[in-house]
């Protein structure tokens, strides 16, 4: 296949039209004149089609789910459905703020009612809140909780600790660290946990230990149950890490697995947009010993009507603006009323055949450094590669050219060069198949083309090195390097 | 079954042969059985239309602020977004990407994010803006962590009229490493900072840095603001600001700020309640290093043309972990689009003159509810843009604004933490002009008010 990105000799857009800063707008009175602004924000004025144009042809040297398969490892690129998008544009929806009386969002309290219902079942966790903005802001809320318990059985002073294994996503030990604890990492073994080096690292210090399941491996923790046991023998919490739920609906969920809280996030599992790097959605679910420290307010259903409750006295509080983001609730709302009991297991049962498949065919090309038998995603190695002279970077951006996004690289460090490949239940056999075509061409190239990688988008190798040695961060920082470099 | 999930075809049974197995059920044989759950529990599924038509009955026990007059507003905006910036928004090459991590395929998601960083430096007079955090609340709670990477010290000062959310949010962002979080009183007259309160506070060299609003949480302008800096001297001085105000306001780099965060939902993003939402944060280039979230910057590519890249990732929780200066990772990447498609779609001067309109109503509205009896309207004496606080002399705050509703009129909302055990505050509201208002509305929030007024009065 020939793949041309659009390669538009676009400008910024402050240099779309005049933009002098110009005089300072008009007083408004009673503003006293030290806090009046001197001259006008710089920025452009430009007509509504030179906008319009602009943005267009920025989106068209862009890679979205709907222009190509998007493997990402652990961020579960599926297709995000377009009626979700039409549904939350709705007035009833989009104009509603979240001061107006109770009596003004009896529909938006419904769904945010019945969403939490649904996702405790999902989760088989009792308590459901839909607050946080994203997955870390659920993974930190939850280690707010967690500490909040320990100081209520005045044990806070003690538990100081928090453990995760080596497989971790970053967010996990930035999130603890965040919340006041001290991270341990515990070592993998063939991909998996070590249960005895997690057995001797448990103590009366472990406030917790994070885990996804399954992890960033691909591989299903069979050990979980021994975990659990293991944690909460120790007096710690166990919490669960959603980013990979979509391997195990309706297969297990974090309650049955012996987790105390977990996060989700309906940006994966629930089909919400990415959005080019967000919005997310983290929501938590707790057990019955942390369900009361669930961040205020809770909705509840009195009668037949909804109201937001605040009265929890153990409650950690506000995390952050507004109850949620209703506006990817909504979205997720509809994702799985569509898909019902059948539709969310047969979401996992696809996503497992699409991932054990293309492992399968994808092995031939390059080492798969854990057991064979994968759930929604896997790891692969570009280690061989460097006998070419090639890396695993390199392979990625061959893949580009293909038309195609690159998995994640470099992800889990565990395994040498890595690649971490997940094509969800939305990618159809012939998806899959036109992907391994593509990896095949890129990976048998040869280390010319694939150093020369990628030729057929809007840019080349970008120069990222020298991003990081000269940062230029804004436009104020380009004018200010291009006087400095006129003056020499 | 849906459509979404492939489904096409023989494709199943294909799969499976080609794995040489019998039944997906085999890929699960990992999964324990005592682990196993039997079903979900959740309802059967639908086809789309079912979806859309439950959907739309649920939502049709909603009426939105748009079936009212609106004078609902705090960091919140109802505000008119041009028809242009959510067809720029759906576009689905930006909006079904993902955070940028492979540069040469995402020009698109990080231009677009540049020029959103480079608009919140123009309107800050600050240097470095990221990428975005998710809401106003949590990036001041994470300029708090930043102040104090920058200065030692355990308290960090916030104005006692911030919002009660806001104030909980900080409260939990501060508790991970111990600090504190102190109020500054105001001036009962004014709603001012008591500026001599942080004078003593900074004397005792633990604080670490404060916090300011612009409006502050009474929606009046605290010209005190511009004077904390030769305050603090090297304390960090946190300002968290509404972005339409920067259009006509000085920028808070100009008096000092070390730090600028805001929330960004008012720049073409609907309210949805209450979510998704925009954080906006910049810092001075000097401190970039210590900064939250993510970084686009300009560079070149092998042939030595201008590309851009995430940069400077070694701050970041995937490299940094327990170290990175923040956990943050998915951010609000398409409402940082939102905003900059806003931004130039008005123009700096149709933003200007919206401020300006927008202050305008406030006043009319300011001049009409002073009028009645019973209420204060504004409370403060202080300038304010489009947003001020009334208190009522008596009756309750939430049987005034109820009283309001029934006359189609949202008026405003409670400022009153409504937690039990709250501290007991005055009646207080917050009102907005909004650009859905005139002079009719606002004539109707008056008549609504004078008679939820002479209710209550009949009442007591």
């Amino acid at each position: 296949m020939t793949f041309r990105q659009a390669r538009w000799d676009e400008p910024a857009v402050w240099d779309l039209g005049p933009s002098d800063g110009g005089e300072a707008p008009p007083a408004i009175p009673g503003i006293p004149e030290r806090l009046r602004r001197k001259s006008a924000v710089r920025w452009p004025e430009l007509s509504e089609l030179a906008v319009v144009r602009h943005y267009t042809r920025l989106s068209e040297m862009n890679f979205g789910i709907d222009t190509a398969p998007y493997p990402l490892g652990s961020c579960t690129m599926k297709y995000n459905p377009k009626v979700s998008e039409a549904l939350a544009r709705r007035s009833a929806a989009a104009n509603l703020h979240p001061n107006q009386p109770e009596s003004t969002v009896q529909g938006a309290l419904e769904i945010l009612w019945r969403l939490e219902r649904i996702l405790s079942k999902v989760t088989g966790l009792p308590e459901v809140s839909l607050q946080p903005a994203a997955g870390a802001h659920g993974e930190y809320s939850a280690l707010l909780m967690v500490r909040a318990y320990f100081r209520d059985q005045g044990e806070a002073a003690e538990r100081t600790e928090v453990l995760l294994p080596d497989t971790a996503h970053g967010t996990n030990p930035a999130s603890a660290a965040m919340a006041g604890y001290t991270t341990r990492e515990i070592p993998s073994q063939d991909g998996c946990v070590n249960v005895a080096a997690l057995k001797a690292a448990v103590s009366s210090k472990t406030a917790c230990f994070m885990l996804t399941n399954p992890n960033t491996a691909g591989l299903f923790e069979s050990d979980i149950l021994e975990i659990a046991e293991t944690v909460h023998a120790a007096g710690g919490m166990l919490y669960y890490d959603g980013a990979n739920l979509n391997a195990v609906l309706g297969v297990t969920n974090p309650g049955r697995m012996g987790f105390d809280v977990a996060h989700l996030n309906l940006h994966k599992t629930f089909a919400t947009p990415h959005g080019g790097g967000g919005p997310g959605a983290g929501v938590l679910g707790a057990g019955e010993t942390l369900a009361p420290y669930l961040p205020v307010p809770r909705v509840v259903k009195e009668g037949r009507k909804f109201r937001l409750d605040y009265n929890r006295p153990k409650s950690i509080g506000k995390i952050r603006t507004g109850y949620g983001s209703f506006g990817l609730d909504l979205r997720a709302f509809a994702f799985i009323l569509a898909h019902g009991e059948e539709g969310l297991k047969h979401v996992a049962r696809r996503a497992v055949l699409n991932s054990n498949y293309t492992a399968s065919r994808l092995g031939k090309f390059l080492p798969r450094p854990f057991r064979p038998l994968v759930k929604h995603e896997f790891v692969l190695s570009g280690a061989p590669l460097k006998e070419r002279g090639v890396r695993t970077l390199d392979l990625a951006k061959r893949l580009l050219d293909e038309g195609v996004h690159a998995p994640t690289v470099y992800f889990p460090t565990l395994v040498e060069e890595s690649l971490m490949v997940e094509l969800p239940e939305t990618e159809s056999k012939r998806d899959l198949d036109h992907y391994v075509e593509a990896f095949e061409r890129a990976v048998t190239d040869t280390p010319e083309n694939l150093h020369a990688a990628p030729r057929n988008l809007s840019v080349r190798r970008v120069d990222e090195v020298r991003a990081a040695r000269e940062p230029l961060l804004s436009w104020k920082d380009l004018r200010e390097h291009a006087a400095k470099a006129e003056r020499r | 079954m849906t459509r979404w999930i492939s489904n096409e075809p023989g494709e199943e049974a294909a799969l499976l042969s080609a794995l040489g197995i019998a039944s997906v059920d085999e890929l699960f044989s990992d999964v324990p059985r005592k682990a196993r759950v039997g079903r979900i529990g959740i309802g059967a599924g639908r086809d789309e239309l079912e979806v859309v038509t439950e959907v739309d009955r649920l939502l049709a026990r909603n009426r939105p602020y748009s079936q009212f007059a609106t004078f609902l507003g705090g960091r919140i905006a109802p505000r008119y977004s041009p028809a242009a910036v959510d067809a720029i928004v759906s576009r689905s090459e930006f909006y079904t990407a993902y955070t940028p991590y492979q540069a040469e395929a995402s020009q698109g998601t990080l231009r677009m994010l540049f020029e959103f960083q480079s608009l919140w430096v123009e309107l800050t007079g600050l240097d470095v803006a990221n990428a975005s955090l998710y809401d106003g609340a949590t990036a001041a709670g994470e300029a708090l962590l930043f102040c104090r990477r920058l200065h030692e010290g355990e308290r960090f000062l916030i104005p006692a009229s911030l919002p009660w959310e806001e104030k909980s949010v900080l409260a939990n962002y501060a508790s991970g490493p111990n600090l504190r979080v102190e109020e500054i009183p105001y001036d009962d007259r004014t709603g001012r900072l008591d500026l001599d309160f942080v004078r003593r506070a900074v004397g005792t060299k633990d604080v670490f840095g404060v916090l300011a609003d612009v409006p502050n949480g009474f929606g009046h302008v605290d010209e005190g603001v511009a004077d904390l800096k030769s305050i603090l001297g090297d304390i960090p001085l946190v300002v968290a600001a509404d972005p339409l105000s920067l259009t006509v306001l000085q920028p808070p780099g100009a008096y000092g700020a070390d730090v600028v965060v805001g929330e960004g939902q008012g720049f073409g993003i609907s309210p949805s309640y209450g979510g998704p939402l925009l954080g906006l944060f910049a810092c001075r280039k000097e401190h970039v290093r210590a900064s939250p979230g993510r970084l686009v910057g300009a560079t070149f590519d092998v042939d030595g043309e201008r590309a851009y890249t995430l940069t400077l990732g070694t701050r970041e929780q995937h490299i940094r972990r327990s170290r990175a200066t923040s956990n943050i990772c998915t951010n609000e990447s398409l409402m940082a689009l939102a905003f900059v498609v806003y931004a130039s779609v008005v123009g700096p001067r149709g933003l200007a003159e919206l401020q300006q309109s927008l202050a305008e109503k406030a006043r009319t509205l300011a001049s009409a509810l002073g009028a009645l009896d019973g209420l204060q309207a504004p409370r403060f004496d202080a300038p304010y843009l489009g947003q001020f606080t009334l208190e009522l002399r008596r009756g309750t705050a939430e049987g005034f604004l109820d009283r309001l509703r029934r006359r189609k009129v949202l008026g405003g909302h409670s400022l009153a933490d409504p937690r039990p055990g709250a501290r007991k505050e005055p009646e207080r509201i917050l009102v907005a002009a909004t650009e859905f208002v005139g002079e009719k509305e606002i004539q109707k929030y008056a008549r609504a008010a004078k008679s939820a007024l002479e209710a209550t009065k009949e009442g007591s």
